[in-house]
Protein backbone atom coordinates (compact mmCIF):
# COMPACT_ATOMS: atom_id res chain seq x y z
CA UNK A 1 0.00 0.00 0.00
CA UNK A 2 1.44 3.33 -1.04
CA UNK A 3 1.11 5.98 1.64
CA UNK A 4 0.23 9.64 1.01
CA UNK A 5 3.77 10.55 2.09
CA UNK A 6 5.21 8.37 -0.66
CA UNK A 7 2.90 10.04 -3.14
CA UNK A 8 4.05 13.45 -1.92
CA UNK A 9 7.66 12.41 -2.55
CA UNK A 10 6.72 11.50 -6.11
CA UNK A 11 4.68 14.67 -6.60
CA UNK A 12 7.61 16.78 -5.44
CA UNK A 13 9.69 15.43 -8.30
CA UNK A 14 7.46 17.49 -10.58
CA UNK A 15 8.52 21.11 -10.64
CA UNK A 16 5.08 22.69 -10.66
CA UNK A 17 3.96 20.78 -7.59
CA UNK A 18 6.83 22.39 -5.70
CA UNK A 19 4.89 25.67 -5.94
CA UNK A 20 2.15 24.19 -3.80
CA UNK A 21 1.95 24.74 -0.07
CA UNK A 22 2.40 21.62 2.10
CA UNK A 23 -1.32 21.51 2.90
CA UNK A 24 -2.14 21.60 -0.79
CA UNK A 25 0.25 18.75 -1.48
CA UNK A 26 -1.44 16.79 1.31
CA UNK A 27 -4.83 17.40 -0.27
CA UNK A 28 -3.65 16.19 -3.67
CA UNK A 29 -1.85 13.19 -2.19
CA UNK A 30 -5.06 12.19 -0.41
CA UNK A 31 -6.92 11.92 -3.72
CA UNK A 32 -4.08 10.28 -5.65
CA UNK A 33 -2.64 6.85 -6.05
CA UNK A 34 0.41 5.40 -7.72
CA UNK A 35 -0.18 2.95 -10.50
CA UNK A 36 2.31 0.66 -12.17
CA UNK A 37 1.46 -0.22 -15.73
CA UNK A 38 3.13 -2.95 -17.73
CA UNK A 39 4.23 -2.50 -21.32
CA UNK A 40 1.22 -2.61 -23.66
CA UNK A 41 -1.24 -2.32 -20.77
CA UNK A 42 -4.17 -0.03 -21.51
CA UNK A 43 -4.81 2.73 -18.97
CA UNK A 44 -7.96 3.92 -20.62
CA UNK A 45 -9.74 3.69 -23.94
CA UNK A 46 -11.57 6.17 -26.10
CA UNK A 47 -15.07 6.53 -24.75
CA UNK A 48 -14.17 5.70 -21.14
CA UNK A 49 -15.37 8.08 -18.48
CA UNK A 50 -12.84 10.70 -17.46
CA UNK A 51 -11.90 9.60 -13.99
CA UNK A 52 -8.27 10.55 -13.43
CA UNK A 53 -5.63 13.06 -14.35
CA UNK A 54 -2.29 11.28 -14.82
CA UNK A 55 1.33 12.23 -14.39
CA UNK A 56 4.11 10.03 -15.73
CA UNK A 57 6.84 9.28 -13.20
CA UNK A 58 8.67 6.59 -15.15
CA UNK A 59 8.29 5.10 -18.61
CA UNK A 60 6.31 6.23 -21.61
CA UNK A 61 2.57 6.40 -22.21
CA UNK A 62 1.18 6.62 -25.76
CA UNK A 63 -2.01 8.46 -26.61
CA UNK A 64 -3.84 6.89 -29.53
CA UNK A 65 -6.92 7.68 -31.54
CA UNK A 66 -8.60 4.98 -33.54
CA UNK A 67 -9.20 6.10 -37.11
CA UNK A 68 -11.42 3.89 -39.29
CA UNK A 69 -9.43 2.27 -42.10
CA UNK A 70 -6.15 3.36 -40.50
CA UNK A 71 -6.25 1.72 -37.12
CA UNK A 72 -4.74 3.22 -34.01
CA UNK A 73 -2.84 6.42 -34.74
CA UNK A 74 -0.38 7.47 -32.09
CA UNK A 75 -0.72 11.20 -31.61
CA UNK A 76 1.57 11.83 -28.66
CA UNK A 77 3.71 10.13 -26.07
CA UNK A 78 3.79 11.36 -22.51
CA UNK A 79 7.27 11.11 -21.01
CA UNK A 80 8.39 11.40 -17.37
CA UNK A 81 7.01 14.53 -15.66
CA UNK A 82 4.41 14.93 -18.39
CA UNK A 83 0.69 15.16 -17.69
CA UNK A 84 -1.98 13.36 -19.68
CA UNK A 85 -5.70 12.96 -19.35
CA UNK A 86 -5.89 16.69 -18.57
CA UNK A 87 -9.31 17.08 -20.13
CA UNK A 88 -10.72 15.14 -17.17
CA UNK A 89 -10.20 18.28 -15.06
CA UNK A 90 -11.96 20.54 -17.55
CA UNK A 91 -14.51 18.11 -18.91
CA UNK A 92 -16.47 19.05 -21.98
CA UNK A 93 -17.19 15.73 -23.56
CA UNK A 94 -17.07 13.67 -20.35
CA UNK A 95 -15.54 10.81 -22.26
CA UNK A 96 -11.97 10.05 -23.17
CA UNK A 97 -11.24 11.31 -26.66
CA UNK A 98 -8.02 9.29 -26.92
CA UNK A 99 -6.83 6.03 -25.49
CA UNK A 100 -3.71 5.64 -23.36
CA UNK A 101 -1.38 2.64 -23.49
CA UNK A 102 1.95 2.04 -21.80
CA UNK A 103 4.71 1.73 -24.38
CA UNK A 104 7.03 0.29 -21.74
CA UNK A 105 6.77 -0.57 -18.06
CA UNK A 106 5.73 2.69 -16.47
CA UNK A 107 4.78 4.34 -13.20
CA UNK A 108 2.09 7.01 -13.10
CA UNK A 109 0.33 9.07 -10.49
CA UNK A 110 -3.44 9.04 -10.93
CA UNK A 111 -5.25 12.01 -9.40
CA UNK A 112 -8.99 11.66 -8.99
CA UNK A 113 -10.22 14.32 -11.38
CA UNK A 114 -13.60 15.16 -9.83
CA UNK A 115 -12.12 15.43 -6.36
CA UNK A 116 -9.36 17.63 -7.71
CA UNK A 117 -11.95 19.94 -9.26
CA UNK A 118 -13.80 20.06 -5.94
CA UNK A 119 -10.58 20.84 -4.08
CA UNK A 120 -9.86 23.64 -6.53
CA UNK A 121 -13.38 25.04 -6.07
CA UNK A 122 -13.03 24.97 -2.31
CA UNK A 123 -9.53 26.43 -2.16
CA UNK A 124 -8.90 28.99 -4.85
CA UNK A 125 -5.19 29.31 -4.00
CA UNK A 126 -4.82 25.65 -4.86
CA UNK A 127 -7.18 26.06 -7.80
CA UNK A 128 -5.16 28.95 -9.21
CA UNK A 129 -1.89 26.97 -9.24
CA UNK A 130 -3.50 23.84 -10.65
CA UNK A 131 -5.46 25.65 -13.36
CA UNK A 132 -2.54 27.88 -14.32
CA UNK A 133 -0.40 24.80 -14.77
CA UNK A 134 -3.09 23.01 -16.70
CA UNK A 135 -3.37 26.05 -18.96
CA UNK A 136 0.37 25.76 -19.64
CA UNK A 137 -0.02 22.08 -20.44
CA UNK A 138 -2.93 22.75 -22.78
CA UNK A 139 -0.99 25.56 -24.49
CA UNK A 140 1.98 23.25 -24.91
CA UNK A 141 -0.20 20.53 -26.43
CA UNK A 142 -1.81 23.09 -28.72
CA UNK A 143 1.63 24.10 -29.96
CA UNK A 144 2.58 20.46 -30.56
CA UNK A 145 -0.66 19.97 -32.45
CA UNK A 146 -0.07 23.08 -34.57
CA UNK A 147 3.43 21.92 -35.49
CA UNK A 148 2.11 18.46 -36.31
CA UNK A 149 -0.62 20.04 -38.43
CA UNK A 150 1.94 22.14 -40.27
CA UNK A 151 3.60 18.88 -41.25
CA UNK A 152 6.87 20.74 -41.19
CA UNK A 153 8.98 17.94 -42.63
CA UNK A 154 6.73 17.51 -45.66
CA UNK A 155 7.48 20.64 -47.66
CA UNK A 156 10.46 19.58 -49.75
CA UNK A 157 10.17 22.33 -52.33
CA UNK A 158 11.22 24.86 -49.72
CA UNK A 159 14.11 22.66 -48.61
CA UNK A 160 16.09 22.28 -51.81
CA UNK A 161 19.43 22.97 -50.16
CA UNK A 162 20.03 19.76 -48.35
CA UNK B 1 24.07 9.39 -67.56
CA UNK B 2 27.53 8.10 -68.40
CA UNK B 3 27.47 10.82 -71.06
CA UNK B 4 28.70 13.16 -68.33
CA UNK B 5 32.10 11.54 -68.71
CA UNK B 6 33.48 14.16 -71.05
CA UNK B 7 37.10 14.86 -71.82
CA UNK B 8 36.96 17.48 -69.10
CA UNK B 9 36.74 14.67 -66.58
CA UNK B 10 40.42 13.95 -66.63
CA UNK B 11 41.46 17.57 -66.27
CA UNK B 12 41.44 18.93 -62.71
CA UNK B 13 40.19 22.47 -62.54
CA UNK B 14 42.56 25.16 -61.37
CA UNK B 15 39.85 26.80 -59.28
CA UNK B 16 37.54 24.28 -57.67
CA UNK B 17 35.16 26.99 -56.46
CA UNK B 18 34.49 28.41 -59.90
CA UNK B 19 34.55 25.32 -62.08
CA UNK B 20 33.38 21.82 -61.28
CA UNK B 21 35.71 18.92 -60.82
CA UNK B 22 34.43 15.52 -61.79
CA UNK B 23 33.67 12.86 -59.26
CA UNK B 24 32.52 9.29 -59.73
CA UNK B 25 29.61 7.85 -57.79
CA UNK B 26 31.12 4.89 -55.92
CA UNK B 27 28.05 3.89 -53.90
CA UNK B 28 24.44 4.91 -53.36
CA UNK B 29 22.64 4.29 -50.07
CA UNK B 30 18.88 4.70 -50.05
CA UNK B 31 17.97 6.46 -46.80
CA UNK B 32 14.22 7.01 -47.27
CA UNK B 33 11.77 6.90 -50.16
CA UNK B 34 13.03 10.26 -51.49
CA UNK B 35 16.47 10.62 -49.94
CA UNK B 36 19.71 8.84 -50.83
CA UNK B 37 23.33 9.26 -49.89
CA UNK B 38 25.76 9.43 -52.79
CA UNK B 39 29.36 8.50 -52.08
CA UNK B 40 31.69 10.29 -54.44
CA UNK B 41 35.36 10.12 -55.31
CA UNK B 42 37.13 12.65 -57.49
CA UNK B 43 38.27 11.20 -60.77
CA UNK B 44 41.58 12.98 -60.35
CA UNK B 45 43.44 11.28 -57.45
CA UNK B 46 45.36 14.42 -56.54
CA UNK B 47 42.08 16.34 -56.27
CA UNK B 48 40.76 13.67 -53.92
CA UNK B 49 43.94 13.69 -51.85
CA UNK B 50 43.91 17.47 -51.48
CA UNK B 51 40.20 17.98 -50.97
CA UNK B 52 39.12 18.87 -47.46
CA UNK B 53 36.05 20.41 -45.87
CA UNK B 54 34.78 21.42 -42.46
CA UNK B 55 31.61 20.04 -40.86
CA UNK B 56 28.64 22.08 -42.04
CA UNK B 57 30.02 23.11 -45.43
CA UNK B 58 28.39 22.28 -48.74
CA UNK B 59 29.28 21.59 -52.36
CA UNK B 60 27.56 22.71 -55.50
CA UNK B 61 26.61 19.57 -57.40
CA UNK B 62 26.80 20.16 -61.12
CA UNK B 63 24.94 18.19 -63.77
CA UNK B 64 25.47 19.36 -67.34
CA UNK B 65 22.15 20.14 -68.93
CA UNK B 66 20.35 20.42 -65.60
CA UNK B 67 22.31 22.94 -63.55
CA UNK B 68 23.60 23.03 -60.01
CA UNK B 69 22.26 22.38 -56.52
CA UNK B 70 23.80 23.22 -53.17
CA UNK B 71 24.12 20.04 -51.12
CA UNK B 72 25.58 19.77 -47.64
CA UNK B 73 28.40 17.32 -47.12
CA UNK B 74 27.16 14.56 -44.85
CA UNK B 75 30.32 12.47 -44.49
CA UNK B 76 33.18 12.49 -42.02
CA UNK B 77 35.57 15.38 -42.63
CA UNK B 78 38.36 13.15 -41.33
CA UNK B 79 37.77 10.60 -44.04
CA UNK B 80 39.79 11.64 -47.08
CA UNK B 81 39.02 8.93 -49.61
CA UNK B 82 35.35 9.65 -50.24
CA UNK B 83 32.77 12.42 -49.93
CA UNK B 84 29.14 11.82 -48.96
CA UNK B 85 26.13 13.89 -49.96
CA UNK B 86 22.69 13.02 -48.67
CA UNK B 87 20.25 14.31 -51.25
CA UNK B 88 16.50 14.76 -51.21
CA UNK B 89 14.98 14.57 -54.65
CA UNK B 90 12.89 17.71 -54.80
CA UNK B 91 14.09 19.88 -57.67
CA UNK B 92 15.18 19.64 -61.26
CA UNK B 93 18.83 18.89 -60.49
CA UNK B 94 18.29 16.51 -57.59
CA UNK B 95 15.62 14.58 -59.49
CA UNK B 96 18.18 14.13 -62.26
CA UNK B 97 20.68 12.95 -59.66
CA UNK B 98 18.16 10.34 -58.55
CA UNK B 99 18.48 8.72 -61.98
CA UNK B 100 22.25 8.33 -61.74
CA UNK B 101 23.92 5.02 -61.02
CA UNK B 102 27.14 3.84 -59.46
CA UNK B 103 29.93 4.59 -61.92
CA UNK B 104 28.31 7.74 -63.28
CA UNK B 105 30.17 11.02 -62.94
CA UNK B 106 29.00 14.40 -61.69
CA UNK B 107 30.66 17.75 -61.15
CA UNK B 108 31.47 19.24 -57.76
CA UNK B 109 32.34 22.83 -56.87
CA UNK B 110 33.34 23.65 -53.35
CA UNK B 111 33.50 23.34 -50.47
CA UNK B 112 31.54 26.47 -49.68
CA UNK B 113 30.19 28.22 -46.65
CA UNK B 114 30.77 28.52 -42.95
CA UNK B 115 31.10 25.54 -40.67
CA UNK B 116 29.95 24.37 -37.25
CA UNK B 117 32.28 25.73 -34.56
CA UNK B 118 33.75 22.37 -33.57
CA UNK B 119 36.90 23.87 -32.08
CA UNK B 120 35.19 26.68 -30.17
CA UNK B 121 32.79 24.08 -28.71
CA UNK B 122 35.56 22.10 -27.03
CA UNK B 123 35.01 21.75 -23.32
CA UNK B 124 31.31 22.51 -23.67
CA UNK B 125 28.17 20.39 -23.54
CA UNK B 126 26.68 20.04 -27.00
CA UNK B 127 22.96 19.91 -27.66
CA UNK B 128 22.10 19.09 -31.27
CA UNK B 129 18.46 19.62 -32.25
CA UNK B 130 17.70 18.44 -35.73
CA UNK B 131 14.74 17.48 -37.85
CA UNK B 132 14.18 15.63 -41.10
CA UNK B 133 16.76 16.36 -43.76
CA UNK B 134 18.48 18.67 -41.27
CA UNK B 135 20.52 15.78 -39.89
CA UNK B 136 22.89 15.30 -42.87
CA UNK B 137 24.64 18.69 -42.37
CA UNK B 138 25.10 17.77 -38.71
CA UNK B 139 26.39 14.24 -39.24
CA UNK B 140 29.97 15.48 -39.85
CA UNK B 141 29.80 17.17 -36.42
CA UNK B 142 28.75 13.88 -34.86
CA UNK B 143 31.65 12.10 -36.52
CA UNK B 144 34.02 14.84 -35.39
CA UNK B 145 32.79 14.54 -31.81
CA UNK B 146 33.13 10.75 -31.96
CA UNK B 147 36.75 11.07 -33.04
CA UNK B 148 37.44 13.69 -30.35
CA UNK B 149 34.98 12.60 -27.68
CA UNK B 150 37.25 13.51 -24.76
CA UNK B 151 37.25 17.15 -25.85
CA UNK B 152 33.53 17.62 -25.27
CA UNK B 153 31.23 17.40 -22.28
CA UNK B 154 27.75 15.90 -22.42
CA UNK B 155 26.57 15.47 -26.01
CA UNK B 156 22.90 15.08 -26.86
CA UNK B 157 21.32 14.57 -30.26
CA UNK B 158 17.59 15.26 -30.34
CA UNK B 159 16.35 14.26 -33.76
CA UNK B 160 12.85 14.21 -35.19
CA UNK B 161 11.23 13.18 -38.43
CA UNK B 162 7.78 12.99 -39.89
CA UNK B 163 7.45 9.24 -39.38
CA UNK B 164 9.77 6.40 -38.41
CA UNK B 165 10.27 5.67 -42.11
CA UNK B 166 11.62 9.18 -42.62
CA UNK B 167 14.41 8.95 -40.07
CA UNK B 168 17.90 9.45 -41.51
CA UNK B 169 20.70 6.98 -40.70
CA UNK B 170 18.82 4.87 -38.12
CA UNK B 171 21.41 2.09 -38.40
CA UNK B 172 24.06 4.46 -37.03
CA UNK B 173 22.31 5.53 -33.82
CA UNK B 174 23.64 2.63 -31.79
CA UNK B 175 27.23 3.43 -32.81
CA UNK B 176 26.68 7.03 -31.83
CA UNK B 177 25.30 5.96 -28.47
CA UNK B 178 28.25 3.69 -27.88
CA UNK B 179 30.52 6.65 -28.57
CA UNK B 180 28.91 8.48 -25.66
CA UNK B 181 26.28 10.51 -27.47
CA UNK B 182 22.79 10.55 -26.02
CA UNK B 183 20.62 9.97 -29.10
CA UNK B 184 16.94 10.79 -28.60
CA UNK B 185 14.57 10.27 -31.49
CA UNK B 186 11.04 11.49 -32.01
CA UNK B 187 8.50 11.26 -34.81
CA UNK B 188 5.55 13.54 -35.53
CA UNK B 189 3.17 10.71 -36.18
CA UNK B 190 3.18 6.95 -35.93
CA UNK B 191 1.14 3.84 -35.68
CA UNK B 192 1.00 1.74 -32.54
CA UNK B 193 4.19 -0.17 -33.36
CA UNK B 194 6.65 2.68 -32.84
CA UNK B 195 8.22 2.34 -29.37
CA UNK B 196 9.76 5.82 -29.29
CA UNK B 197 8.57 9.35 -28.69
CA UNK B 198 5.73 10.92 -30.66
CA UNK B 199 5.59 14.70 -30.66
CA UNK B 200 7.72 17.47 -32.11
CA UNK B 201 11.41 18.18 -31.54
CA UNK B 202 11.20 21.54 -29.72
CA UNK B 203 8.73 20.26 -27.17
CA UNK B 204 11.15 17.65 -25.80
CA UNK B 205 13.61 20.19 -24.43
CA UNK B 206 11.99 19.94 -21.02
CA UNK B 207 13.15 16.33 -20.80
CA UNK B 208 16.82 17.29 -20.68
CA UNK B 209 18.93 18.87 -17.98
CA UNK B 210 20.69 21.64 -19.87
CA UNK B 211 23.36 23.68 -18.15
CA UNK B 212 22.93 27.04 -19.88
CA UNK B 213 26.36 28.23 -18.77
CA UNK B 214 28.23 25.60 -20.72
CA UNK B 215 25.92 24.33 -23.45
CA UNK B 216 26.21 25.05 -27.15
CA UNK B 217 23.09 24.40 -29.23
CA UNK B 218 23.40 23.41 -32.89
CA UNK B 219 20.23 23.20 -34.92
CA UNK B 220 19.26 22.43 -38.48
CA UNK B 221 15.97 21.45 -40.06
CA UNK B 222 12.84 23.17 -41.32
CA UNK B 223 12.89 26.84 -40.37
CA UNK B 224 9.66 26.49 -38.43
CA UNK B 225 11.31 23.83 -36.28
CA UNK B 226 14.44 25.94 -35.84
CA UNK B 227 12.32 28.86 -34.68
CA UNK B 228 10.78 26.87 -31.85
CA UNK B 229 14.09 25.19 -30.96
CA UNK B 230 15.53 28.67 -30.49
CA UNK B 231 12.56 29.72 -28.36
CA UNK B 232 13.20 26.70 -26.14
CA UNK B 233 16.95 27.35 -25.98
CA UNK B 234 16.41 31.00 -25.07
CA UNK B 235 13.81 30.02 -22.47
CA UNK B 236 16.59 28.00 -20.82
CA UNK B 237 18.82 31.10 -20.83
CA UNK B 238 21.32 29.77 -23.31
CA UNK B 239 23.20 32.84 -24.56
CA UNK B 240 22.55 33.92 -28.14
CA UNK B 241 26.22 33.44 -28.97
CA UNK B 242 26.04 29.78 -27.95
CA UNK B 243 23.30 28.96 -30.45
CA UNK B 244 24.26 28.03 -34.01
CA UNK B 245 21.85 27.59 -36.88
CA UNK B 246 22.33 26.10 -40.33
CA UNK B 247 19.84 27.57 -42.75
CA UNK B 248 18.39 26.01 -45.83
CA UNK B 249 17.76 28.63 -48.44
CA UNK B 250 17.60 28.66 -52.19
CA UNK B 251 21.31 28.78 -52.96
CA UNK B 252 22.28 29.09 -56.60
CA UNK B 253 25.73 30.55 -57.19
CA UNK B 254 27.51 29.65 -53.96
CA UNK B 255 29.37 32.95 -54.02
CA UNK B 256 26.93 35.56 -52.78
CA UNK B 257 26.43 37.15 -56.16
CA UNK B 258 23.00 36.00 -57.36
CA UNK B 259 20.96 37.01 -54.29
CA UNK B 260 18.67 33.98 -54.26
CA UNK B 261 19.59 33.07 -50.71
CA UNK B 262 19.64 36.54 -49.17
CA UNK B 263 18.50 36.89 -45.57
CA UNK B 264 18.66 40.49 -44.37
CA UNK B 265 22.21 41.62 -45.09
CA UNK B 266 23.47 38.06 -45.41
CA UNK B 267 23.83 35.61 -48.24
CA UNK B 268 23.31 32.13 -46.85
CA UNK B 269 25.74 30.60 -49.38
CA UNK B 270 28.58 32.98 -48.53
CA UNK B 271 27.93 34.14 -44.97
CA UNK B 272 26.32 30.84 -43.95
CA UNK B 273 24.89 28.30 -44.03
CA UNK B 274 26.00 28.11 -40.38
CA UNK B 275 25.26 31.29 -38.46
CA UNK B 276 25.74 32.23 -34.86
CA UNK B 277 22.28 33.20 -33.71
CA UNK B 278 23.18 36.66 -32.43
CA UNK B 279 23.89 37.63 -36.05
CA UNK B 280 20.58 36.25 -37.26
CA UNK B 281 18.34 37.43 -34.47
CA UNK B 282 17.24 40.77 -35.99
CA UNK B 283 15.97 38.93 -39.08
CA UNK B 284 14.65 35.84 -37.43
CA UNK B 285 10.99 35.20 -36.82
CA UNK B 286 10.04 38.17 -38.98
CA UNK B 287 7.11 37.54 -41.24
CA UNK B 288 8.15 37.00 -44.87
CA UNK B 289 11.88 36.99 -44.06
Amino acid sequence: MVTPDQIIIELQKISWFRELKPEHLQKIAAISHLRRVAANEVLFREGDSEDNLYIVIEGRIALNIFVPHRGKVRIYTAEPLDVFGWSSVTPIIHQRTAGATAVMDSLVIAIHAEKLRQACDEDHDLGYVVMRRLANIVASRLLVTRLQLLDMFANPESQNVK
Amino acid sequence: MAAFQTTAVSTPRANHWLEPNWAEITAIANETSDVSTYWLKFVDPSMQANYSFKPGQFNMIHLPGFGEAAISISSDSGERDKIGHTIRFVGNVTRAVSRLKVGDVIGLRGPFGTSWPVEEMEGKDIFIASGGIGLPPLRPVIYHIMRNREKYGKVTLLYGARTARDLMYPSEYENWRQAGIDVEVSVDRSDANWPGRVGVVPMWFYQFRIDARKTVVLTCGPEIMIRFVIFEALARRIPLENIYVSLERNMKCGQGSCGHCQLGPYFVCKDGPVFRFDALQPYFNLEEF
